[in-house]
């Protein structure tokens, strides 16, 4: 279309500050950078406090260590989530990408990074088997994912009856090494990620669906395709989360990815990922993993009974959310 | 008809529908209805609210599949599987509701499954996008509208905008628009119009709905009449009066009664003083007893927030709310219906903010008393909840299968009466009624008209918005009109005209008002 | 098609007219009641639970003896308990997470606060229902006030884990360990051979039941299940009765947990873990729409039944856990999918 403003709808332009407008569009995004550096100052003063010395690399390393699987399935959440939908499966692949890792992973290279493409791959047939039930069998997200995640559950306790099996000692060097918190280049690689998510036509799809699905579709965003790989997608990080938990445990564990059904859905949370779909950020989800670990960092170093860790954490998310949302209301109205 | 006669005119239909019927739930909204556009013409369709223009637009734009009937695209037989696949083909719409994904910016709306890519890794280049976006808006003469804001903080006017030039950018063959001056200003409903003329220079046939009917004349080269779901007739040149009397199959001397005689001593029933709330501004009015008060305006400015403040479902900044004599807080609709106060508001959504659609009849008609008077000790009082409700269904002549049937199966006219009865079960002493009579037939219109001043005529207080200004100027004793959340005019007597109600509306005073009021 | 949770017990709309044959009539009545799609699903969840005792009853003969069945139904009234609350707020489009540790916390606080003495059993119950309600009224407070705007998944799972750490951190591990003898009479004594528990279980599908068909509240419920702006809009207190609801669960929560000590005698850390997703299963397997608005407790009761019923079978034929948990998933799958083919309502 030719540039001709015959006719000019404003007398002037009005617009507000392109600063203003990017905080209101990230304000989750932004509250949880504040409350990462907020945690990571009082770990810091409680760690001197408690051990007379800064913390140091052994520290970094193992809080990052711990954090990179809630890392990956807060990801895997925060995809499904982004569509409106929940996935209460997260935990039963966790579980049964750990299980497989510990069963099947040799020694040898060549059959490292088989077993680890199968266990994608068996991540993304479980994610697909969400996608499919929600979107052609028309279920509620999370009545399917509470039915898979049971079914999950019971093959992954069927590949490894008991805690056990072996990981390769260079498995766990290159995905959780104690002698640096060198996993922190993963994160660099999911920021990446998720900067080329955000400009793919499903990532697009992704948001679009959480917004309005009959806009979206009327649009021409293939609704299903979308909602379908986001599934298969959140069924990819929930395998990846699996395969870190193996290598920083360096055994496998068919019950332990249980918890990161709902604490990946707290870190999103935290990560200013909204539960109503449409709004949210990857890097935020992460950096709420992140904060989660922390929180419990500082329990630790301020000597908190840890029976009582689920109770601060606990009060912790219900205050997060109710800030965050107020926040955000302020923001909007401050505009 | 100023431009009429327009070369284009001749040559086969670009886009016909032909004998198509629609049905939603027990409701006909579309019936045997048929529309032929010519290649760069501007067909108007005109008709009252709920007389099948949307329906229309929405079965030809692909976005509802008929029941039946059949759309012809340049001669051929074609079935749309959705908006999508009429975009294909070059047919684009601008729907009544839009389309917009508010949590995504202005840029990414107006390119969304068409966004520019990079050539190296063909993900979406949102630098290049957001100049394009930029290019495009200014290029059609927008330059408030940041490309980068997100469309849930731009304005309810500014989002029809974007919503145009985005189906204008698409540059369709076709280009449908249902009210797309609904929420507009003169300013920008001057800016469409040029935006309209253009397209129409380049040969692009559109269709556009609208209940003004001075733009209709302005820029309409055909008019297709609509009542009851069907087409009855298509004109190069029609007078307003014939116009009316086709909408509405009758004269308008009698489908609009005789407005009831107000008495002058009538006390005050509701009065404000300097009411405000988030979209609503200073606002003063005194409402009588027996009056029937019109709040006319564009939709988005203000008299949804003045009702629902009213009511208590929007908060109160400041201002004072006076029912009969006495200053009353109103926190909530609980507040509002307490005795002593006694207000009602029948909302404009039924599906939405009315109606429970899966419970049936008798529970919605007797949900406004469920706490009052059906409550004996926290318990139902059944029998005499059967014999209110089908009281009235008997007095407002309401049919359906029973009482027991989903409500979510009556036609749109029962519905709206159920929902009225609700409202005359708690016996308000003022009510609220926003848009009642949308979407409703003319002679269940007729009839909520006569039951409006047969309240009025009671007593009761009567505070009456509607969007259609021919309905406000023959229904009320007095109209005030709102903008940008403050009442911009108020009309009486004679002045009231249907004319002067719109002129007020649109009128535009501000050098920046494009903005309009945050519909947040 | 009618779908209003009154009809069930609305005596015009299910019995014929006066007037006529009464044999095409009673039909015509039965076939009424079975036009709802949500009272088709009661009768579903009903069938599924006897085809799982006859089932039982071939592979392990027995199974479906009085003594079976009534071994079954014991275990299903701990699931039925909790599952009431769980059906309150589902009814109203919420979800209560917190379940499982406000039964443990319950459990607990039952034996500690009663040091297991008959004496005190009574104030001690109480305090635990107490203790059970306030919860879960705090959940209905943070869900409800719209200011506070706090999603019911994140309010709920905050709530549990809030209740886990006190739980955990406040237990004295030399308190009394066992529930006082009368609570365990009170789920165990036997009348006419069947233990009180399951008549409890019937007073309480009783008031349930007259609760949400015959009363203001009930009616209220259902409203806003189906459309919460409306219901606020036609003067409803809609943030009162949330708040009441999820108290409903809390104190469902607790009961269950009391009974659960009086069952097995002794309170557990972890003991009420499984009852989160057996309370949302039973639900849904009863018919309740997971949205809101429609859905009866005798589905909820049918669906206990026939979850713990499946339990069993499986148990009775040596299925491992991983084949439960694998079967248990496919079953749910495969009743949704069912209902899910009912066709969509207007």
């Amino acid at each position: 279309m030719p540039p001709d403003p015959a006719i000019t709808v404003a007398g002037r332009p009005f617009r507000r500050p392109r600063w203003k407008l990017l905080l209101a569009q990230n304000v989750g995004l932004a509250l949880a950078v504040v409350m990462l550096i907020l945690s990571l100052v009082i770990y810091c003063v409680i760690y001197v406090a408690a051990q007379h010395r800064l913390p140091g690399n052994f520290e970094l390393t193992s809080t990052v260590n711990t954090t990179m699987p809630l890392a990956f399935a807060s990801i895997a959440q925060t995809i499904v989530v982004l569509t409106r939908g929940i996935d209460l499966s997260v935990g039963g692949v966790v579980d049964l990408s750990n299980a497989v890792a510990a069963v099947k992973l040799g020694d040898s290279l060549g059959s490292e990074i088989l077993w680890s493409l199968v266990v994608l791959v068996i991540g993304a047939t479980c994610g697909l088997v969400n996608g499919l039930l929600v979107t052609l069998g028309r279920l509620q997200p999370i009545l399917v994912t509470l039915a898979t995640l049971s079914i999950y559950q019971g093959i992954a306790i069927r590949v490894l009856p008991q805690p056990g099996g072996q990981i390769p000692q260079n498995y766990t060097d290159a995905f959780a090494s104690i002698t640096g918190p060198w996993s922190l280049l993963y994160v660099i690689i999911v920021g990446v990620l998720w900067w080329a998510f955000r400009r793919s036509s499903l990532g697009v799809g992704v948001f679009a669906i959480g917004n309005d699905e009959t806009a979206a579709s009327a649009n021409g965003v293939a609704v299903r395709r979308a909602r379908i790989l986001a599934y298969v997608l959140g069924g990819v990080f929930s395998a990846i989360s699996g395969l870190f938990l193996a290598a920083s445990a360096t055994a496998g564990d068919a019950t332990t990815g249980n918890t990161y059904t709902l604490t990946s859905i707290v870190a999103a949370v935290l990560g200013g990922v909204s539960l109503f779909g449409g709004r949210g950020n990857g890097v935020g989800a992460i950096l709420g993993a992140f904060i989660s670990t922390m929180i419990v960092n500082i329990l630790f170093f301020a000597h908190i009974n840890p029976l009582y860790q689920s109770f601060y954490e606990g009060l912790f998310l219900v205050l997060a959310v109710v800030l965050v949302g107020s926040v955000g209301r302020l923001m909007r109205k401050a505009m | 008809m100023t431009d009429a006669g327009h070369a284009a005119l001749a040559g086969a239909p670009f886009i016909e529908g032909i004998g198509l019927s629609r049905a939603y739930g027990g409701v006909r909204a579309l019936h045997n209805a048929s529309l032929a556009v010519l290649p760069g013409e501007v067909h108007a369709l005109v008709g009252e609210n709920g007389a099948g223009k949307s329906t229309l637009i929405k079965v030809l734009g692909g976005r509802v599949r008929p029941d039946s009937g059949e759309i012809r695209l340049r001669g051929t037989s074609v079935s749309f599987s959705g908006p999508e696949a009429a975009h294909r083909v070059g047919v684009q719409t601008v729907f009544q509701e839009l389309t917009l994904l508010p949590s995504l910016t202005v840029a990414e709306n107006l390119f969304l499954s068409r966004e520019p890519r990079s050539r190296l890794t063909h993900l979406i280049d949102r630098r290049a996008m957001g100049r394009r976006a930029e290019e495009l808006l200014t290029g059609m003469g927008i330059d408030h509208i940041d490309p980068l804001a997100a469309v849930e903080d731009i304005s309810l006017s500014e989002r029809q905008l974007v919503e145009i030039v985005r189906a204008i950018s698409h540059e369709p063959d076709i280009l449908f628009l249902d009210e797309p001056t609904s929420s507009l200003v003169e300013r920008e409903v001057v800016w469409l119009f040029e935006q309209i003329r253009r397209l129409r220079a380049r040969g692009t046939a559109m269709v556009f709905t609208s209940h003004r009917w001075n733009e209709v004349r302005s820029i309409a080269d055909r008019i297709t009449v609509f009542r009851n779901g069907g087409d009855v007739g298509t004109f190069t040149d029609i007078s307003e009066d014939d116009a009316v009397s086709l909408m509405t199959g009758r004269h308008v001397e009698t489908l609009y009664p005789p407005v009831p005689a107000l008495t002058a001593s009538a006390p005050i029933a509701l009065e404000t003083h300097h009411l405000a709330s988030a979209h609503l501004h200073d606002v003063s009015l005194q409402l009588h007893a027996g009056e029937i008060l019109g709040v006319g305006g564009l939709a988005g400015h203000g008299h949804r927030a003045l009702f629902f403040t009213l009511f208590g479902a929007d908060r109160a900044t400041s201002g004072t709310i006076t029912v009969a004599g006495k200053q009353v807080s109103i926190r909530s609709p609980h507040d509002a219906m307490k005795r002593g106060v006694g207000i009602a508001l029948v909302p404009e959504d039924r599906k939405t903010e009315g109606l429970l659609l899966r419970m049936s009849v008798r529970d919605n008609m007797t949900l406004a008393i469920l706490r009052g008077r059906l409550s004996r000790m926290g318990f139902l009082r059944r029998a005499e909840e059967k014999r209110l409700s089908s009281d009235l269904s008997r007095q407002l002549r309401i049919k359906t299968a029973g009482p027991h049937i989903a409500v979510g199966s009556l036609s749109g006219g029962n519905q709206q009466k159920v929902l009225l009865g609700r409202w005359l079960l708690a016996e308000p002493r003022i009510l609220l009624l926003y848009d009642v009579t949308r979407g409703v037939d003319v002679s269940t219109k007729a009839e909520i008209y006569a039951l409006i001043h047969r309240l009025a005529a009671e007593g009761k207080a009567i505070l009456f918005y509607s969007s259609d200004a021919e309905e406000l100027a023959h229904l009320t004793h007095r109209v005030l009109v709102m903008r940008e959340g403050r009442i911009a005019a108020a009309l009486e007597g004679n002045a009231i005209t249907a004319e002067a109600i719109v002129s007020a509306a649109v009128r535009d005073t501000s050098p920046a008002s494009g903005r309009g009021t945050h519909a947040a | 098609m009618t779908s209003t949770p009154l009809q069930t017990s609305h005596p015009a709309d299910l019995t014929p007219p006066p007037s006529g044959a009464s044999t095409p009539q009673s039909s015509s009545g039965i076939r009424r009641f079975l036009a709802s799609a949500e009272r088709r699903r009661v009768l579903y969840a009903f069938a599924a639970a006897i085809a799982l005792f006859a089932i039982g009853e071939i592979v392990r003969p027995g199974f479906g003896s009085f003594a079976g069945i009534r071994a079954v139904l014991v275990v299903a009234s701990f699931v039925g308990l909790v599952a009431a609350g769980q059906f309150f707020v589902i009814l109203i489009g919420g979800i209560d997470l917190s379940v499982p540790w406000v039964l443990n916390a319950a459990a607990i606080l039952v034996v500690t606060s009663s040091l297991g003495r008959n004496a005190w059993a009574v104030p001690a119950g109480l305090l635990t229902l107490a203790m059970g309600t306030m919860i879960g009224a705090l959940n209905g407070v943070g869900v409800g006030v719209a200011v506070l705007g706090v999603p019911a998944v994140v309010m709920t799972l905050a709530m549990n884990g809030i209740l886990e750490g006190l739980t955990g951190g406040l237990t004295c591990s030399s308190c009394a360990a066992y529930a006082p003898p009368v609570i365990q009479a009170a789920v165990h004594h036997p009348f006419f051979g069947i233990p009180a528990v399951l008549f409890f279980w019937a007073i309480v599908i009783a008031v349930v039941s007259v609760v949400l068909s015959l009363t203001t509240f009930g009616r209220a419920t259902y409203a806003i299940g189906s459309n919460p702006r409306a219901s606020f809009l036609a003067g409803l207190p809609v943030r009162a009765i949330t708040i009441g609801l999820y108290a409903l669960s809390g104190f469902f929560s607790a009961l269950a947990g009391i009974t659960l000590v009086g069952f097995g005698g002794q309170a557990a850390l972890g003991m009420g873990d499984p009852y989160l997703f057996q309370s949302i299963a039973a639900v849904v397997i009863g018919g309740v729409y997971i949205l809101g608005g429609r859905g009866h407790y005798i589905g909820v009761v049918a669906g206990s039944i026939s979850l713990v019923a499946l339990v069993s079978v499986l148990m009775a034929v040596d299925m491992p856990e991983y084949g439960r948990n694998i079967i248990y998933g496919v079953v749910i799958l495969v009743l949704l999918l069912l209902y899910g083919r009912e066709a969509p309502e207007a």
